[in-house]
């Protein structure tokens, strides 16, 4: 009896002690250890394209599967589709059909804390953010010595490690611009606490120095490879942040807004693309007017945002998708009344080739925004390229995002040599009738020097920019945005328009992340 | 080592007994009911003699044996529930086995047996915690395809929903919900091999429907702490244990039964027919006059039908001393009511135990294998029939209607002609036990179970070039292939010490052991897109323009020790404990342990010496019991910093080239299981002589470390979300339930009994995250792509409804404004409807569910019904709010088809916010009715008995849609026609 239990307490001891019987250590086996990842070399060029890919697509399996942030369908969740919206729906400029309460908001300048696309574009900076941040903490020098990467290849991760500072400061200008103040979390910060809120001179200093810092570290004006960051896109977001800095930090510096127009043209890297269309073809790639695109890729890179969304939203109706190299009308987007009134009624002999596509529709006024069939269909997205032909796919679309652009920059030119900001007013006139000459085909569409004025030239971005989310920022710097001075359609939830308050000319900070990070103070008014 | 540790503790046990030196000398015999005959099983067997005790115990069959040495002995056999019966002078000469044979009165009317427990059986009178075992005479009848469906309406507390599909997803809820991102399905352990949470691999249907309802002997219930403690990290949410039929020699050699069965449909929703529709159209979209055909179709009529079924069961049966075996053989093949549905099985089972060595060993093997076909609707067959239009022709000339617009709806008898969505799955599950009776310690027994669960499935769809989705997409045909595959292995060893000490008053029941579990699963799948040729369908991948194909492996494991003691003093005070120590191997190295304890008395009030001898009050048992228990069903590997690799559709352009990413992933490394801690107190009893039992439970549950996916401070991970421990919620409920034996049927007279099963849960969310104002939107809708009306939040239940509050005109009907603020209530008075002015508002879990079990006899007559009801339930009907609006008319040159709702309340855009869809869906459902006739020793055949069954007999509701059952999570998507099947079939047995 006693040998009986004396082996079975051993027998039971053995079973508790021997490590193999409660052995419960399993590795995942088909994704990467992030202990063995950076083995191949391979590894940093893929999470600078990462860095990059977050502005393109939404997740690691393509449109649909493993998504980059949570909380919001994966097909609203990409950078510019949210971004797009966030610059656009409360605007003059365009408005959507669906009846999503998130989007009514938007459309009406009527939005809450918890609108989840406020939020989505939230995350999606900060999405940037921290990929940026990982991909600088994991390429010190002491990193690179210790995994051993070789000499040869050094040179081309210091790029990358410009690029990935360069790509936050990016981000953290439209975070500035759309929510103000908000925390700077850096590859130094340390992430086992909740970052401060930074103010939003802070946050704008960040920026500007970033890009000054990393521009020696890039490719000249216009010679990086396509889809990347050269001097040229850095000179372009300097001079964005330069020009609107009187809304973020209170002081416009439009002289070195002008000093980055300036070296943009001068370098000669750019050309005004012949064909007004071509920029929103599926051959855009090939426009020389593009400072910087999105790539968008059918095959590649699939993805709901972007030109998918742009192209498929602005079809509906009376429009044949498959004229557009898509499969399906989505009836979503139309251009408002106030817009299209900017335009030369048709008809009326002079033609604005700008105007791509007037499909008189059942009526150009709007009293419900949910009928596609009311407003104006402007469909300058399309999946098919200049020579007609359709893009890889019909339903992901080719046509990259033109992010920046040289019409844009011929109109800060004029813009800001009206505002002082440098230049001559002869050479802003050339450059705005460029443009005209463009749209009209001929010198019909030129103005003259008088008639070169700020509302000018604030009425000429909204027709040659529409619908690529430039309006809600222009706006805000021409103090339109919010109130009473320019109402328009269903501003204020009212279909003939209303005025709005002041403080929403900033977005609230999402409320998801207010609970996360209590170190945060919500924007006035929210 | 791994696993040999254990075989090492047996052999150390076993080869520690002395030679066999005993004498071959036994005491063996039978215990029966004095009435009716049926074997008592677990009685006590005491053999008696000068300076000696040995006691044995009745198996399954009532059989006993007891080894003794030469001599005269006194035998008692001793059953709770029967008046004891012995035998004096029993003389058994060396070497031989005397026989004996014992018939028990009852001294109750109702006779409660001896039911499994985890790890091991008990007698339910003796219980201590929440546990209802599930026969066969009160199973369900009619067709029933899923075991789940066996026990609806059978046990309070317990919710068993499914989705008119015959063999469709089946959900069950234990004391409602503990869990929000984890699983709150209750673990399956069939015949001691627990199955993966939600009960394994299917194609896409029922995951249990490998199981034959026909092989099953008992579903258990366990619903305390106490009970299901012993299951430890997977206990959260009940235990079903599922017992199958073995052989017993007092079961028909042969036995065959066959079913016959045929469904209709019983209710379907709510459309415009096409002279409404016209109307309508003409109304609100004249524009679109012109697309109107000069039709009246009923899409619905034309892709549903009168579904038939049959079903044959075989099973042979035997013994040879000591040795019972059972095989079985089940045949059934089921059309659903949907066309082009279909589900067939095909089962088998192998049952087998002996006793051997002397009566020291006793083994048993239980093997299952099925293969289940399912065809499925293909694409949106119900979808697009809901919301064609109902002018147009279906089919002119031989060629269909399609709408011009790819917007629009495709026709549903198109894709049903030329798409094809298959699945098959093999399914084995299987055991084998052995049971060693160690002779030096008495009631001292060793067990060693090993034990697998093996599936494999295929689900392929197929659309050909010439499908109008294909058409319309612009892809030349589609294949879709999901092989998964998983295999389980368990192994577990346990001893029991099971003994009474009568100088002690006193039993006690000591179990003890460890259990290995792994998992293993791979999960393949292709993709093949623009194919070259349709000739080959769905069985073969010609050249394709796009092909993805996916691979993904896991592993997990699950080691765990356990114990539980339950004592027994002066057979009315109980005690239970139990500890079990879990590790997972879904957790991080310092999360990787749990541990589960229990505890639980009884007190039986009725036994005492100062309680009243009368037989008015028959019983009287107080319980009380707590536990804690784990939930841990949810992906492996979250504790991992891993990196993904972007996949081919998601690179980036460099140039000219496409560079494929690699994202960091974002988690928690101390990540561990939900725990739920639960206190139950229940009081059993039994009035007049136990014509009247029952039992009443008030129990409440908390469950700390809820796992959430919250928001992380931004910027902090690549990532907005974690997945981490961080909410709690708590449910609290009554449960009664009777069983009342009105009328004994003596004599061929009527016998009639009545069941009820009551019970009412309350949930409610307690903390979701660090902050309390915090709020997560769940229930994602159909309409408005990524609108979710659903909400936790603190002081909440369980995705309560979050809405606005549509206002309400003078005819009670909601206000049609031209603007929010004239339709919705601003709650927070601002002057703008927003997300600001949603509010929580109902929830979908009943108030107070009710489920009734008639069963009546005479003569040779069977009567059954089974009703159940709902109070307090509340359902967002989708269906309604997603087409009951004149937009969708307007908003594209493809009108489709309105939900009739839309006739009261003159929508224009969809409300899909408004509380007006958020209905009361109380109801009262006759679920089943029978009749069966037994003749007895009809041409030969021991007995014949022939069955009718209507199941689904009537649902009285004031909800406005399909179901008022429609789904576990309260929203109504369900297109699905509810149906009304009548069975009727023979068994025969030999």
């Amino acid at each position: 009896m006693k040998r009986i239990i004396r082996s079975t307490l051993a027998a039971v001891v053995a079973l508790f002690v021997g490590s193999a019987c409660t052995d419960l250590t399993l590795s995942p086996k088909s994704t990467i250890n992030s202990e063995t990842v950076f083995t191949e070399v391979a590894a940093y060029r893929s999470l600078i394209a990462k860095v990059y890919a977050g502005l393109a697509v939404t997740g690691q399996q393509g449109c649909c599967g493993d998504p980059d942030i949570a909380g919001i369908d994966e097909g609203f969740s990409q950078y510019w589709r949210l971004y797009w919206q966030m610059q656009t729906l409360p605007t003059d400029d365009a408005i959507i059909a669906w009846g999503d309460q998130a989007l009514t908001e938007l459309n009406t300048q009527l939005w809450s804390s918890s609108n989840p696309f406020l939020g989505a574009m939230y995350y999606r900076a900060f999405f940037q953010v921290a990929m940026a941040n990982v991909l600088l903490r994991e390429t010190t020098t002491s990193k690179l010595d210790q995994r051993g990467v070789p000499a040869g290849t050094r040179p081309e991760i210091a790029q990358y490690r410009a690029e990935a500072r360069a790509l936050r400061a990016l981000s953290y200008w439209h975070a500035l611009d759309l929510f103000g103040a908000v925390p700077l979390v850096t590859e130094n910060t340390s992430v086992s606490e909740a970052p401060a809120q930074a103010t939003k001179q802070q946050i704008y200093d960040f920026i500007v120095s970033e890009l000054i810092a990393v521009r020696p570290d890039l490719p000249a004006i216009g010679a990086a490879e396509y889809g990347r960051f050269d001097q040229g896109t850095i000179a372009m977001i300097l001079a964005k942040v330069y020009m609107n800095a009187g809304t973020y930090v209170g002081t416009p510096n439009y002289t070195a807004a002008m000093t980055e127009v300036q070296s943009i043209i001068a370098s000669g890297a750019y050309s005004l693309d012949a064909n007004y269309r071509r920029m929103f073809s599926a051959d855009n790639q090939n426009s020389p007017e593009l400072i910087f695109a999105i790539p968008q890729d059918g095959m590649r890179m699939r993805n709901y945002g972007g030109t998918t969304f742009l192209a498929h939203a602005n079809v509906g109706g009376p429009l044949n998708a498959g004229d557009f190299g898509l499969n399906f009308a989505w009836w979503g987007l139309r251009m408002r009344p106030e817009t299209r009134a900017l335009f030369p009624s048709i008809g009326a002999g002079a033609v604005d080739a700008r105007a791509v596509f007037w499909a008189n529709m059942n009526q150009p006024n709007i009293t419900n925004m949910q009928d596609f069939q009311q407003g104006t269909a402007a469909p300058k997205y399309t999946n098919r390229t200049t020579g007609g032909a359709a893009g890889s796919d019909q339903e992901f679309v080719d046509t990259d995002v033109p992010m920046f652009r040289l019409g844009d920059v011929y109109l800060m030119y004029a813009e800001l040599n009206l505002r002082g900001g440098g230049g001559t007013a002869a050479q802003a006139l050339t450059y705005v009738n460029a443009l005209r000459q463009r749209a009209y085909g001929n010198a019909t569409g030129n103005i003259t020097a008088p008639q070169l004025t700020l509302a000018f030239v604030l009425d000429e971005r909204a027709r040659e920019l529409y619908m690529e989310g430039h309006r809600r920022q222009d706006l805000i710097r021409f103090g339109l945005f919010t109130g009473a001075t320019k109402i328009w359609t269903f501003k204020g939830d009212v279909a003939a328009g209303a005025t709005t308050a002041a403080f929403r000319a900033l977005y609230p900070l999402p409320a998801s992340e207010l609970i996360a990070n209590r170190k945060l103070t919500q924007n006035t008014g929210y | 080592m791994k696993r040999y540790g254990v075989f090492a503790l047996i052999a150390v046990l076993c080869a520690s007994e002395p030679a066999l030196a005993q004498s071959s000398s036994r005491i063996v015999g039978t215990v029966f009911a004095a009435e009716g005959g049926t074997p008592i099983v677990a009685a006590e067997v005491e053999v008696r003699g000068t300076g000696v005790r040995r006691v044995g115990q009745t198996r399954d069959d009532g059989r006993f044996s007891v080894p003794v040495d030469a001599g005269t002995y006194t035998v008692v056999v001793r059953r709770l529930g029967y008046a004891p019966d012995s035998a004096a002078n029993v003389v058994v000469a060396e070497g031989a086995t005397v026989t004996l044979s014992f018939r028990l009165r009852t001294t109750a009317l109702q006779v409660l047996g001896v039911t499994v427990i985890g790890y091991g059986t008990q007698d339910v009178r003796n219980a201590t915690g929440t546990v209802a075992a599930i026969t066969p005479d009160k199973f369900n009848v009619g067709r029933v395809v899923s075991a789940e469906q066996l026990i609806t309406a059978k046990v309070p507390g317990v919710q068993v929903i499914d989705n008119n599909e015959p063999g469709g997803g089946i959900s069950i809820r234990i004391r409602g919900g503990t869990s929000v991102n984890a699983s709150n399905e209750p673990l399956f352990v069939i015949d001691g091999v627990p199955l993966n949470v939600g009960g394994g691999l299917s194609s896409g249907r029922n995951p249990l429907n490998f199981l034959n309802p026909n092989d099953i002997k008992e579903v258990t219930v366990l619903r305390d702490a106490s009970a299901t403690a012993i299951y430890g990290s997977r206990g959260a949410n009940g235990v079903v244990l599922i017992t199958t039929k073995s052989g017993s020699s007092t079961e028909p050699a042969f036995t065959y039964s066959n079913s016959f069965s045929s469904s209709s449909i019983a209710n379907r929703p709510d459309l415009l027919t096409a002279d409404q529709f016209r109307a309508a159209v003409t109304a609100n979209a004249p524009a679109n006059v012109g697309t109107l055909g000069s039709a009246n179709t009923n899409w619905l009529d034309l892709v549903t039908r009168t579904a038939g079924g049959a079903e044959h069961n075989f099973a042979a049966s035997g013994a040879k001393e000591d040795m019972r075996y059972r095989l079985s053989l089940g045949l059934l093949n089921q059309d659903g009511i949907l066309a082009g549905t279909n589900t067939q099985r095909v089962s088998g089972s192998a049952s087998y135990r002996d006793v051997l060595l002397d009566d020291r060993l006793e083994l048993s093997a239980n093997f299952k294998g099925t293969r289940n076909s399912d065809l499925y609707s293909p694409g949106g067959t119900l979808g697009n029939a809901v919301s064609m239009d109902p002018t147009q022709a279906p089919l002119t000339a031989g060629s269909y209607f399609q709408y011009t617009n790819p917007l629009g709806p495709n026709n549903p008898l198109s894709d049903l002609a030329l798409l094809s969505d298959e699945g098959s799955t093999f399914r084995s599950v299987g055991n084998i036990e052995a049971k060693w009776y160690f002779r030096q310690i008495e009631g001292l027994t060793g067990t060693l179970r090993s034990g697998y669960d093996y599936a494999t499935s295929s689900r392929t769809s197929f659309s050909p070039s010439t499908a109008q989705g294909d058409i319309e997409t612009g892809r030349t045909g589609r294949l879709d292939r999901n092989t998964p595959r998983q295999v389980n292995t368990l192994l577990e060893v346990f001893g029991n010490f099971n003994r009474q000490f009568a100088s002690l008053e006193s039993r006690l029941d000591l179990t003890s052991g460890y259990t290995f579990e792994e998992q293993n699963g791979d999960y393949a799948s292709f993709f093949a897109e623009d194919l070259s040729t349709d000739l080959l369908g769905p069985n073969g991948i010609p050249l394709a323009g796009e092909t993805r194909p996916s691979l993904s492996v896991e592993e997990s494991r699950l080691i765990s020790f356990f114990a539980r003691a339950n004592w027994t003093f002066r057979e009315r005070y109980y005690a239970t404990v139990s500890l079990r120590r879990d590790g997972s191997s879904r957790f991080g190295p310092d999360n990787q342990w749990g541990t589960f304890p229990s505890f639980a008395a009884g007190w039986r009030i009725r036994d005492e010496n100062w309680f009243p001898s009368t037989r008015n009050i028959s019983d009287l048992k107080l319980r009380y019991s707590w536990g804690v228990n784990g939930n841990q069903s949810f992906g492996n590997y979250l504790y991992v910093p891993t990196y993904t690799p972007g996949g081919a559709q998601a690179t980036y352009q460099f140039g000219n080239q496409f560079v494929s990413t690699l994202r960091p992933s974002a988690v928690d490394p101390n990540i561990k299981w939900e725990r739920t801690t639960a206190n139950n107190v229940g009081l059993d009893f039994g009035f007049f002589n136990d014509r009247l039992t029952g039992a009443l439970d008030i129990y409440n549950k908390e469950t700390d470390d809820l796992i959430f996916s919250v928001p992380v401070p931004a910027g902090t991970t690549t990532g907005n979300f974690v997945t981490t421990n961080i909410g709690s919620m708590k449910n609290s409920g009554v449960e009664l339930s009777l069983s009342w034996l009105v009328l004994e049927g003596r004599n061929g007279g009527w016998g009639y009994d009545a069941g009820f099963a009551i019970s009412t849960n309350r949930n409610e969310i307690t903390s979701i995250s660090a902050a309390e104002t915090d709020r997560i939107l769940t229930g994602g809708i159909a309409g408005g792509v990524g609108s979710r009306i659903q909400v936790l939040q603190p002081g909440s239940a369980l995705n309560s409804f979050f809405v606005y509050e549509h206002i309400k005109g003078a005819n009670g009907q909601p206000v049609n404004g031209p603007t929010d603020l004239d339709r919705y209530v601003d709650q927070n008075a601002d002057g703008i409807i927003n997300q600001d002015d949603l509010r929580a508002y109902k929830d979908p879990a009943p108030r107070l569910i009710i489920g009734h079990t008639s069963t009546a006899s005479y003569g040779n007559w069977e009567f059954s019904a089974t009703a159940r009801a709902y109070l307090g339930n509340h359902v967002y009907n989708n269906v309604a709010s997603n087409l009951g609006h004149f937009s969708g008319l307007t908003q594209t040159n493809a009108p489709g088809n309105r939900h009739a709702s839309v006739l009261e309340t003159g929508f224009v855009n969809p409300q899909y916010f408004s509380d007006y869809y958020v209905e009361d869906a109380s109801f009262l459902r006759l679920d089943n009715i029978s009749a069966a006739y037994t003749f007895d020793r009809l041409m030969g055949a021991r007995s014949v008995r022939v069955f009718g069954a209507m199941q689904n007999v009537f649902t009285f509701s004031g909800y406005s849609g399909v179901d008022p059952l429609a789904g576990v999570n309260g929203i109504d998507n369900n297109l699905f026609p509810l149906s009304r099947t009548v069975t009727a079939g023979l068994s025969l047995a030999f």
